[in-house]
């Protein structure tokens, strides 16, 4: 199955989600106006997602996310994990 | 510190991005000066920010058909349309040093050039966190920011003149969305330095010119061999193809 989702982060920008999965995540590509320093990191957050159970909530989604940015010294700007997994649950659960 | 500033020039999508990776590959290399240039787009053309999809965001189809251009950036942020006409752009591109640490203070100290370029020309302008400026509760500036080994790459565009029925055409909105409703609440977003004050996108450059070198060092220059090498070389093996800018 593909879903996508659009959120527009409160106070930030635009954050858009394309999500392919079954009972697990196969694939996800993050889209939108926001800022991600280094600019190629936004694989990295991808692929941290890959085989995740598409029924975890918000929560654990976006401390997966919280994780890859902590450990790769990645900034983000008008974008946040939360904001990204509040858009992947609003994928999947369409 | 010395910088160098190359005035405007008008220059296809491809080779106006190109020319920017080059100068932030070549200042960490110390090949070539920290930079500030101004270019136009020619023939107009559509930039997307790095994490949007070209499909998405872009109505290909017609680009092709009016002879638009459509580019990928290396900064993210949002789609913007360059009319040839309508618009300049500015690059600064330096050591990361020669500004603040922080990617949003730093937005603000570039924005300023912008804004005291405008106050020459007599308009009030103000900077809106992340990256816009604004005049009055209108966005007449868009900025989007880069660091790549050390080096700061920072460019935006100041609008001259705004053609809201032909930016609608060559962006992604619906034909329906393209109601005169629409096209109403855009103007009330949107704001370009001609609504302001009668000068000349020459008159504009100027002012920008000085907002940018206020206070600093500079001399004028051109780019170098090198530098026009490597930017051809970029503009055909990565900007001009469809692998980067449909990569996403």
């Amino acid at each position: 199955m593909q879903k996508t989702a659009k959120y527009k982060i409160p106070g930030g920008k635009l954050v858009e989600v394309k999500v392919e999965y079954q009972a697990e995540i196969e694939n996800v590509e993050i889209f939108g106006d926001f800022f991600i320093h280094p600019e190629e990191s936004i694989q990295r957050i991808e692929e941290s997602l890959l085989g995740l159970d598409v029924k975890e909530d918000e929560e654990t989604i976006a401390n997966i996310i919280e994780k890859v940015v902590a450990k790769n010294n990645i900034e983000m700007i008008g974008v946040t994990p939360e904001g990204i997994a509040h858009a992947i649950v609003m994928a999947v659960v369409k | 510190m010395t910088w160098r500033v190359v005035g405007l020039e008008a220059r296809d999508a491809y080779f106006n991005m190109a020319m920017d990776e080059t100068l932030l590959t070549r200042i960490k290399e110390k090949k070539s000066p920290p930079t500030i240039r101004f270019y136009r787009w020619s023939p107009s053309a559509v930039s997307i920010g790095r994490f949007q999809s070209m499909e998405g965001e872009v109505n290909v189809e017609e680009c092709r058909k009016l002879g638009v251009d459509y580019v990928r950036r290396i900064t993210g942020g949002g789609a913007v349309y360059h009319d040839s006409k309508g618009e300049i752009t500015y690059s600064i591109i330096a050591p990361e040093s020669e500004f603040p640490k922080s990617i949003r203070e730093s937005y603000k100290v570039i924005c300023q050039c912008v804004i005291d370029g405008l106050a020459n020309l007599g308009i009030e302008a103000q900077f809106a966190p992340i990256n816009d400026i604004l005049i009055g509760s209108r966005k007449v500036s868009g900025n989007a920011q880069t660091r790549r080994g050390g080096v700061l790459l920072q460019h935006g565009t100041i609008l001259y003149s705004l053609d809201v029925r032909r930016m609608f055409s060559v962006l992604k909105v619906s034909k329906e969305k393209i109601s005169d409703k629409m096209i109403k609440s855009v103007e009330e977003r949107v704001t370009s330095v001609s609504e302001h004050k009668k000068v000349s996108i020459n008159d504009l450059y100027g002012s920008l010119l000085y907002g940018f070198t206020k206070g600093k060092e500079y001399e004028f220059g051109n780019w170098s061999q090198e530098e026009l090498e490597k930017a051809g070389y970029l503009r055909i093996h990565l900007y001009g193809t469809r692998k980067w800018n449909f990569s996403r």
